[in-house]
């Protein structure tokens, strides 16, 4: 299906709309009140992205401090250059450790590298433990955000998927009845795990360490209780020291939801130490490139290596907020999607991402790390140009015109030419159908040209 | 060539000798929110009584009078007298006669106690490590998570909490409850983990 | 003694649709004591190719622009989307070319938006009148490239009584995107729904903003609902022709 099948199907669903603008606007009002509350939050975005650009400046260094120290922890660290290296990776941990069943935190690099789809063709089972992606799983689909996975299901939808697939389902039709369906439901198969799967927020590169943040817990009730934590992270996740990332927690909470901090931050740093009463008595680390390294060597995505999932630049988007997450077709949705998904599934099955934005800029001013975003779709739109990727019609149109736009005479020719034919089309000053423009004509009225253009009047000597 | 090798040798760059200077340098004077009015303790309590912390708190002069506070709140939400004490000294020394001490935690853990290692008056954190008498599943799985925190172990900001993350195998804050917004944004406690938290401040 | 001196680049869309945009621009830059020059062969600023990502077109419109406008002491725009091209991405086209990049950085200090311009120079309508209320959709190039957002208000206090509402989601954008409106007409339509329903709910009987591409559409959505809500260009106001047709109504 193409980007544009799909937006007519979200546009089409009046439900998705109600449902995306519930938890998107919600975001958004809560967001603006964290940051109405942090009068200095514009400078910690700009101390953000420059901590996240003096890690991407020295990745490679920080990630062998990163490995040594996980390794003296006892960590065990893998690396990864492919998505399907990194699903391999994590298959092969879990076969060796004879996992039936993994619980697994919800994690985006998770579902970049195709961890359900790996676990599922190798017959292990998996327990999706954050409550969206458990609705997710239990419907069979794809996360529409990345921060709320299931942000496109009505209460309706997903108290009619517990009724069906719970053992000991809600009886009171309420959102916190079926939150408490999910929860007896799961902790059995959350316990009873062989293998813990999550991601990280941070890297903690002179520790070793791994942060993740969750607001449910169910991050900690995944990799706790079973005898293997396998930790799948991209290398650009990575920090310096704890107090970098007590910085980007800062932000990273108050963007997505509005809170100071996430209910649990929680950093582990290698498995279950002698005397522990529990954790894990292996911890695997998968450090994932899947084009990363490419980007840090690219001025054209390099700013993206900056991006800490926090889902804002979405949430602020006029255009997400009208197709939701799955119109954008990728792991990730919204301006951020639309910039990593031609650099991670390629750019021709994607250009339109690029387009799908009106270059308004407000993801770029709620970004915490600052990222232009616009800026970065521009330049997928200049490469989709350079590589004669864009349509035919848009190149020979947009050269015509560049013509014309170069040579003055000729434009004001061809400017009074055009006025004096839309006028022809009005009727008491609007235009209904425009002949070449109908993709305007068919929601909106086009005002007519008041009659002779501003130079020719001036020209004349026309003055007031 | 191994894809650790392949990872790295594209990410190759000189290391400058002042490497470390110039991350530290990025992070001295970080941005905080501003601190609101009243002393340390006045502001975490705020903290904690704040919608996206929502915990109660108790506050009692010394630790001989944690069982009575933990009496005093089973009673409140008439929960049975049945508690998980971790296998710390500072908390099986005390008196819990008339109370069911759970030396395991169970699946269905009613209501677990936990020593925080400090508090966070910033954000109303509550901070843990795990060791030989600090477990860490307990606080996730009971349904109440009862907290004692020693009032001279709060602390001004996040920056101020004294850690080593090499010295614990996990390093954890809690600001809340187990919650989630995952159906239709709506906020619901109690996803997972504890769905009520009460801090007994002691001291 | 002579008055300083301002070009005026009037932009592709205020030349062909609306000129009323480019005699208002004159007489209140005149009022604010400029002469006014009127650079001959200015076409348009290339934004259309740069957010195509036709770079060289995009390039070879901003050197004509540049040597165009160069000349002039100072430029102003009544636009916030084409000042923000010269302003912002003139330079940015030029990164790697240093003998352009130094004179698409000169243009760039030297050309203004005109509300902002005006603001800055102290002006303010004198004897201007308009007895209505008027709600302000803040462009989105305007606020975020170049910092619009108190200026036009606050030129707009001037004029007597007009009563400014304020509009829901002011700072959201319309949908407009230049081609991205007929790219994505669906989502755009989805959008511009919306702020036209913002824009009737403020109660306003005028809708004004300082960007004739987003008054367009907000105005064709506008009148496409049946809607009697009126939209000018804020300059079109403090020139005192408030009293005119507005957008869209014959002349």
């Amino acid at each position: 299906m193409s980007f544009g099948q799909r937006v007519d199907l979200a546009l089409a669903d009046k439900v998705l709309k109600v449902a995306v603008e519930r938890t998107a606007g919600t975001a958004e009002a809560k967001r603006a009140l964290a940051v109405e509350a942090f009068p200095a939050f514009e400078d910690a975005r700009t101390r953000a992205a420059a901590i996240k650009d003096h890690v991407i400046a020295h990745l490679g260094h920080y990630l062998e401090m990163f490995e040594a120290n996980a390794i003296a922890a006892g960590a065990q660290v893998h690396w990864a250059q492919t998505a399907d290296e990194a699903a391999t990776i994590v298959v092969d941990l879990c076969r060796k450790a004879g996992a039936k069943s993994v619980a697994r935190s919800k994690s985006m690099l998770g579902e970049e590298i195709g961890l359900p789809h790996a676990l599922a063709e190798a017959g292990i089972e998996r327990v999706e433990t954050d409550l969206a992606e458990h609705i997710i799983q239990l419907a069979g689909e794809r996360p529409s955000h990345i921060v709320w996975p299931a942000m496109h299901k009505t209460r309706e939808q997903v108290s009619a998927l517990f009724r069906a697939k719970h053992r000991d389902p809600h009886v009171e039709e309420t959102i916190a009845a079926m939150a408490e369906s999910a929860r007896r439901h799961l902790r059995a198969e959350m316990l009873g795990a062989d293998v813990g799967i999550s991601g990280a927020n941070f890297l903690i590169a002179d520790t070793g360490s791994i942060c993740t943040v969750t607001n449910e817990g169910n991050a900690e009730l995944s990799v706790v209780p079973p005898r293997v934590h396998i930790v799948t992270a991209g290398i650009e996740k990575i920090v310096p020291s704890l107090p970098h990332a007590i910085h980007m927690l800062r932000m990273l909470a108050r963007s997505a939801t509005g809170a100071a901090l996430t209910q649990y931050t929680t950093f582990y740093t290698g498995p279950k130490r002698e005397g522990d009463r529990d954790g894990p008595e292996e911890m695997h680390i998968v450090l994932v490139d899947n084009g990363r390294s490419a980007m840090a060597a690219d001025a054209a995505l390099k700013e993206m290596l900056r991006c800490i999932r926090c889902g804002a630049c979405m949430n602020h988007c006029v255009v997400f907020r009208q197709v939701g997450g799955h119109a954008y077709g990728g792991t990730y949705p919204g301006p951020m999607g639309a910039v990593l998904t031609p650099a991670l599934d390629g750019l021709s099955a994607n250009r339109d991402l690029a387009h799908a934005c009106t270059m308004n800029g407000r993801c770029q001013e709620v970004c915490p790390v600052k990222i232009p975003l616009p800026t970065l779709l521009r330049g997928w739109r200049e490469k989709s140009w350079r590589e004669g990727l864009e349509p035919v019609s848009m190149r020979q149109g947009l050269g015509l015109w560049r013509q014309a736009v170069l040579r003055p005479r000729l434009y004001r020719m061809a400017s009074g030419a055009t006025v004096r034919a839309m006028r022809l089309l009005a009727r008491q000053g609007w235009i209904a159908r425009l002949p070449f423009a109908g993709a305007w004509t068919k929601y909106r009225d086009m005002p007519a040209p008041e009659g002779g253009t501003f130079m020719a009047q001036y020209a004349k000597g026309r003055r007031r | 060539m191994t894809a650790r090798d392949a990872i790295l040798g594209k990410l190759r760059a000189p290391v400058p000798l002042d490497l470390a200077a110039q991350a530290a340098a990025l992070v001295a004077g970080s941005e905080r929110p501003p601190e609101t009015a009243g002393s340390p303790v006045e502001r975490f309590a705020a903290r904690l009584a704040g919608p996206s912390v929502s915990a109660t708190l108790d506050r009692i002069d010394d630790a001989s009078g944690l069982p009575d506070a933990v009496r005093r709140y089973l009673a409140h939400h008439a929960l049975p007298a049945t508690l998980y004490l971790p296998p710390d000294s500072r908390l099986t020394s005390l008196d819990w006669r008339g109370f069911r001490i759970d030396e395991a935690v169970a699946a269905d853990q009613m209501t677990a106690l936990a020593v925080a290692k400090a508090g966070v008056a910033e954000s109303g954190s509550l901070v843990f490590e795990t060791d030989a008498s600090a477990p860490m599943l307990p606080n996730f799985l009971t349904l109440h998570h009862i907290v004692v925190l020693a009032t001279a172990d709060l602390v001004e900001t996040i920056e101020d909490i004294s850690v080593d993350l090499a010295e614990h195998r996990a390093h954890y804050w809690v600001t809340g409850v187990s919650g989630t917004t995952d159906i239709e944004g709506q906020y619901v406690r109690g996803a997972h983990g504890p769905r009520y938290l009460h801090v007994v401040m002691v001291g | 003694m002579s008055r300083p001196s301002v070009a005026l680049f009037v932009t592709c869309l205020v030349d062909a649709m609306r000129p009323a945009i480019g005699f208002a621009s004159l007489k209140v830059l005149e009022e604010a004591g400029f002469d006014v020059i009127v650079p001959p062969g200015q076409t348009c600023c290339g934004q259309p190719a740069l957010n195509s990502g036709d770079h060289d077109g995009a390039v070879a419109i901003a050197r004509a622009t540049i040597a165009c406008l160069e000349p002039y002491d100072r430029i102003v725009v009544p636009s916030g989307s084409c000042g923000g091209t010269i302003g912002v991405h003139y330079p940015e086209l030029f990164a790697d070319d240093p003998a352009w990049l130094a004179r698409a950085e000169a243009l760039a200090a030297k050309t203004h938006e005109l509300l902002s311009f005006l603001d800055a120079q102290g002006w303010r309508p004198d004897g201007v009148a308009l007895p209505t209320t008027a709600t302000y959709h803040d462009s989105c190039s305007g606020l975020r490239e170049l910092g619009i957002k108190r200026q036009p208000r606050a030129l707009l206090s001037a004029v007597g009584e007009l009563k400014q509402l304020p509009l829901k989601g002011a700072e959201t954008c319309c949908g407009f995107g230049g081609t991205f409106c007929v790219k994505y007409p669906a989502i755009s339509n989805a959008v511009v729904e919306e702020k036209a329903q913002a824009i009737e709910d403020s109660g306003a009987a005028l809708l004004l903003a300082g960007d004739l591409g987003c008054l367009m559409n907000m105005a064709g959505k506008l009148h496409r609902r049946g809607s009697s809500v009126r939209a000018f260009h804020t300059v079109e106001i403090l020139a005192g022709m408030g009293d005119g047709p507005a957008i869209g109504e014959a002349s």
